[in-house]
This record gives structure tokens, sequence and C-alpha cells, in this order.
């Protein structure tokens, strides 16, 4: 197995950090925008563009609520991005068990 | 629109395996513990906290011949432990939970089935005059089974097991200390709360630092 087997979307480090954050939410669970940008420390245009790409792929959902003052914006990652992160896992330790 | 180029490493060409799998480990066990509404060093606190309080009771009771209750001083420790309790346990859930909705957030109707569960028992010793001080052990044992059980029904049907197991052993916690009676009940109860609780403890220290 090489690097070039390892999930592109996921195998970059802002992207990586996004999906291994969500991915401590229990099933069912979403995230505030806010709260993520928090957590990850990137400014809310980066997290914008990253969490685009990733929603693009369907491994992540974004949704919008008002509460007639504001728009909370939340996120969660999907069934499709939980399995694709698994994979991404996977084939990260039989890399390095074969290195 | 213009995009910013990913960050550190390019697209992840250049993205050494070693450091994805040290990031992901990393970025994983700290989303875990931030998130977690339950926090180890807490529930330890919680633990030493129950022992000490009620342990102080159980001081001033243990040579009462016949029993006729702790003294008001005592009840005034325990009653500062369950305000200094209740109240560090919801500012750290608080803090946990912010941002985060769905399904893991208690219904308003778990709410107020978990509140009842405390507020009923006292109800009914009330109107059952139940209220001397040489029956104060009651007033403590009844709540923790009504409570503990409720607790565990209501995580059972989240399948949430380990905080099923936490319920069941507040409620066997409280029968225990029925079944001793005065004045060992404040001894019991102590020690099976802050067994509990320290058991929490190294549970869920175990769940957040898994790889």
């Amino acid at each position: 197995m090489t690097t070039a087997e390892l999930d592109p979307l996921i195998h970059v480090p802002t992207r990586l950090k996004i999906v291994a954050t969500l991915a401590a939410l229990p099933d069912g669970d979403t995230l505030s925008f806010t709260r993520l940008q928090d957590m990850i420390g990137l400014t809310p245009g980066n997290l914008i563009i990253h969490l685009r790409k990733l929603e693009e792929a369907d491994y992540i959902t974004s949704s919008k609520t008002s509460n007639g003052t504001a728009t909370i914006t939340t996120v969660a990652l999907t069934g499709h991005g939980r399995k694709a992160l698994e994979t991404y896992t996977q084939a990260l330790r039989d890399l390095l068990g074969g290195l | 629109m213009n995009v910013t180029p990913d960050t550190t490493a390019g697209n992840g060409g250049t993205f050494d395996p070693r450091e994805a799998a040290a990031l992901l480990d990393q970025t994983s066990r700290k989303a875990r513990r931030q998130l977690s509404p339950a926090q180890p060093w807490l529930l330890s606190i919680r633990g030493v906290l129950v022992l000490a309080a009620l342990g102080a009771v159980w001081f001033t009771v243990r040579d009462q011949h016949p029993y006729q209750g702790p003294h008001g001083s005592a009840l005034l420790i325990v009653a500062a432990f369950v305000i200094l309790n209740f109240t560090a346990t919801m500012a750290v859930r608080a803090r946990a939970v912010a941002g985060v909705s769905g399904r893991s957030r208690y219904t308003p109707v778990e709410i107020a089935v978990l509140a009842g569960a405390w507020v009923v028992p006292y109800v009914v010793m009330v109107a059952l005059g139940v209220t001397g001080d040489n029956q104060s052990g009651y007033l403590l044992t009844v709540p923790l089974i009504s409570v503990g059980l409720t607790y565990a029904a209501v995580m059972a049907v989240r399948s949430a097991w380990r905080s099923v197991g936490t319920g069941i052993a507040v409620a066997v916690t409280g029968a225990a200390g029925v079944i001793a009676g005065q004045p060992a009940v404040w001894a019991v109860v102590g020690v099976g709360l802050s067994i509990t609780l320290l058991g929490s403890a190294a549970a869920v220290a175990w769940q957040l630092h898994r790889s």
C-alpha cells in the first residue's frame, strides 16, 4: 500500500482534524459551526472551504436554523463520512504496519 | 471564488502518514475529552467529597443510643455537598455540550421524569410523615433508589449501557442503605456512592484515552 491510496479528501491535516472531531460526536448529534471552529482553531473562511469539499463528497451534512434573530449552522458526519474515516484509519494502519 | 490552499502539507501529497496517524489520534482524543459531559477529574472529586460528607455525618451519629439523627451542622455539610455537586456537574456539562444538538441531549420529557424521580419520593415521605430526625436515613436512601432506577431505565432506552450500570449501582447503594439501617446507612451510602463515582471516573477515563 502507498500514500496515494489514502483518501485524498481526508489525507489533508485540516480536513483530517474536522472529520476526526465530528466523528467524536455520538450518532445523531450535530455540532455548531462556531463550536467546531473553536475546537479546530480555524478562521471561518478557511473552515467553510474545507467543509464545502467534505459536503460535496457527502462526508458531512450541514443545516441552517434560524431563531428569528440569528442563524445557526450545524454540521455532522454522515454515515458515508464515518465509513470513509474508518477506511482511511485502517489504510493508515496497514501502511504504517508495512513501513 | 478563490479557494484557499490546504494548509501545512499542500493537498496531502507531502503529508507524512506517521504525522497523519499522530494527528488523527491526538484530535480524536482531544475531541472526545472536550465533548464528554462527564469528566473523570470531576467524577473523582465528587467520589471523594461524597465519602467525606456522608462520612462526617456518620461520625456524628455512630455512637447514638438510641438513634436521634444527625446534628444540624452535619446536615448542612451534606446540603453544601449536594449544591456544590449539582452546580459543578451542570457547569461542566453545559460547557461540554455547548453547540451540540441532537440525540445525546436530554429531552424535556427525560428531564421531567428524572426530576420527578427526585421530587416524588420526598412528597410521598412527607405525606406519610417520614420526616423525623430518626428517619433521616430514608430521606437519603429512598430517593437514591428512585433516581437510580429511573436513570437506568432512561439510559436503557438510549442504549447507554455504562450509564445504566451507574443508575443500577446508585439504586443498589440506596437499597443497601435501607437494609443497613440507622446509623450505618450514612457510611454505607457514602462508600457506595464513592465507589460508583470512582468506578464511573475510571470507565470514562478509559473511554476517552482509548485509541
